[in-house]
């Protein structure tokens, strides 16, 4: 295993609070490298160290070491730009540019001084194709971008990030702001970029991590519990604390009380029908559904959300098939 | 106090302070109109006044209207050319969070409610010292600094608007604090920066009591910058303050003129900030 990132003692501070404690650690290249750990731990934190953007926030303070490309990225010596332009990042929640969705692709390219009009246009075509935007929107490039839905939003950003052709993908809970159409899309992305990019993602969702991330880092309270290859670290996790973490949102450990499915119908009547299995279990039983039509992946877990209902997990099963586990709640 | 009367005397409240918003801008239009649309010609706008003309006699004010066009324009310009850079400069990604950035928005602050006859009384003293007579520019110079506290502070109040993770994607691009400024910040901006422009150039197409001693006021079109211009709220002014009716009349028909000018102005830009908007981001 090659590695990419070389961190060495790195110590965060916002004011007198410590948001991280001698992490030091290696990111693999060309392989996904999760972060998890419970909100508040430190995760974006990190990925903010790696392209300094940290510095944007006042009051902080970073100390140690991230060596990238033989450089240490923290020295007041590195032009951080051309550091930044290494690493894209994927942001929680899409934040396109006020302006089309052709001049967003092209911004980087343009500040970074491509100006010749049929090289933008390559570079637009060939990275919307691989944010796997392109046939959506190729017919109408010059609109705003604003108008696109947030799940194109987001693959539009990826595109954006890859224009500039980084090195690395840094992406911050990239889906967190999506519904899991749009998530799975940007997995999808994200699963086929791996082989060209090193990509480091921070994510309080344990199945996404298990479904694309290579080598795992657990982050706790600012401190690193456990890092090491996925597959070890899901399955015999050395550390008590991360078995706890894996086991507390893992799902395969669920009883589901109830499953229903509910194939074959359309939204709202196996929203009715879930409500109606969901009203004959207690509180806290856990009901499985499964549903095949588009529109009530994103609408059941919506409505029963809205009910005050948690909604444990959406996932696909197969081509047509979704997955929805709920916990009674009230 | 029972709910409903709450909610009732709440509305009655909102009817009437909205009824003297309108009902007192549709009366200062109606009176204008009223007043000086029958005194209103072509002559009135295509010549300048003749031998006689504040006694009753023939002529227009064109001199005021152009006066009032150069007076305008040029300063807003001028502003436009000096705030832009300060208002941006006051994000917190340049000086906007130092002592130095709260001392200059006090002065703006400051300089924003000052009377203008006291800038024109300021510059006035200033051309003196350096042997200038009133001039066009004296008037565009006096007119500018007038309006920079609006127009910056206006600005800055929009581009502080501006959603920090727009700046964020661009940095993350690997875009400069300049690129950023300019490609982004001034973009999601525009629209703000428009209404900003248009707000001080109203201020200053308004203004007489700045221009009174800095641009002068003259029968005759301003050849060069250094000539003393007339302008409309002067125009007003005189020809109001004569005893004479018609002469009175032609004070109206002149505001009228200097109304729709800047109604034409304030829609246009209406128009324009529309067309600017659709990329931005809410």
């Amino acid at each position: 295993m090659k590695s990419h990132i070389n961190i060495q003692d790195l110590n965060a501070f916002y004011g007198d609070h410590q948001a991280l404690r001698n992490i030091t650690v290696e990111i693999p290249q060309k392989q996904v490298t999760a972060i998890i750990g419970p909100s508040g731990c430190g995760k974006s934190t990190l990925l903010k160290c790696f392209n300094r953007l940290i510095d944007l926030t006042e009051g902080t303070r970073v100390t140690g070491k991230i060596i990238f490309d033989g450089i240490d990225v923290l020295s007041s010596s590195v032009d951080i730009t051309d550091v930044r332009k290494k690493m894209g990042l994927l942001p929680q929640k899409p934040n396109p540019l006020p302006m089309s969705i052709y001049d967003n692709v092209a911004y980087g390219p343009r500040i970074h001084g491509i100006k010749e009009k049929n090289k933008l246009e390559d570079i637009v075509e060939k990275y919307l194709k691989i944010g796997g935007l392109w046939e959506e929107v190729k017919d109408r490039l010059k609109s705003p971008s604003n108008k696109l839905s947030i799940g194109q939003q987001q693959r539009l950003c990826l595109a954006r990030g890859l224009a500039v052709e980084p090195e690395i993908i840094l992406c911050d809970e990239p889906t967190s702001a999506l519904d899991p159409v749009s998530s799975q899309h940007i997995e999808e992305q994200l699963l086929k970029l791996k082989n060209d990019y090193t990509i480091v993602i921070v994510t309080h969702n344990i199945h996404q991590a298990m479904r694309l991330a290579d080598y795992v880092i657990h982050l706790y309270l600012g401190e690193m519990v456990e890092h090491g290859p996925a597959n070890e670290v899901f399955e015999n996790p050395k550390e008590e604390r991360t078995r706890a973490y894996i086991n507390g949102t893992i799902l395969s450990d669920l009883k589901i009380d109830k499953e229903i499915n509910l194939k074959g119908n359309v939204c709202p009547y196996n929203f009715v029908y879930a409500k109606q299995a969901l009203h004959e279990l207690s509180k806290g039983k856990i009901l499985k559904l499964v549903v095949d039509d588009p529109l009530a992946v994103t609408e059941v877990p919506r409505g029963m959300e809205a009910d005050g209902h948690g909604v444990l997990s959406v996932k696909q099963i197969n081509k047509t098939d979704w997955e929805i586990v709920i916990r009674k709640q009230e | 106090m029972d709910k409903r009367l709450e909610e009732r005397l709440f509305k009655i409240l909102m009817i009437v302070s909205l009824g003297i918003v309108v009902g007192s801008l549709f009366m200062v239009i109606a009176v204008i109109i009223w007043n000086g649309a029958p005194s209103l010609s072509i002559s009135m706008m295509t010549q300048t006044p003749k031998g006689g003309y504040y006694l009753g006699k023939e002529g227009g004010i064109l001199n005021a209207i152009m006066g009032s066009l150069y007076l305008a324009f040029g300063s807003v310009i001028l502003a436009l050319i000096i705030s832009l850079p300060a208002a941006l400069s006051l994000q917190k990604d340049y000086i906007g969070k130092t002592r130095l950035a709260y001392y200059i928005r006090l002065s703006l602050d400051v300089l924003w409610g000052t009377p203008s006859i006291v800038y024109g009384a300021f510059g006035f003293i200033v051309m003196l010292y350096f042997g200038m007579r009133a001039s066009l520019m004296g008037g565009i110079i006096v007119l500018t600094i007038l309006q920079l506290p609006i127009m910056i502070r206006s600005m800055e109040e929009v581009i502080k608007l501006v959603p920090y993770e727009l700046k964020e994607a661009s940095y993350t691009l690997g875009a400069t604090r300049f690129e950023t400024t300019s490609g982004v910040v001034i973009r999601q901006a525009l629209p703000g920066i428009f209404t900003a422009v248009i707000l001080a150039f109203g201020r200053g197409i308004g203004d007489a009591a700045s221009v009174l001693f800095t641009a002068g006021y003259t029968d005759s079109l301003p050849r060069s910058l250094f000539d003393p211009v007339a302008s409309l709220p002067l125009a007003v002014f005189f020809q109001l303050g004569t005893p004479f009716p018609e002469v009175q009349q032609r004070a109206y028909a002149s505001a009228l003129i200097l109304l729709i000018i800047v109604l034409t102005l304030s829609i246009v830009s209406r128009y324009l900030s529309r067309k600017f908007t659709k990329n931005i981001i809410r």
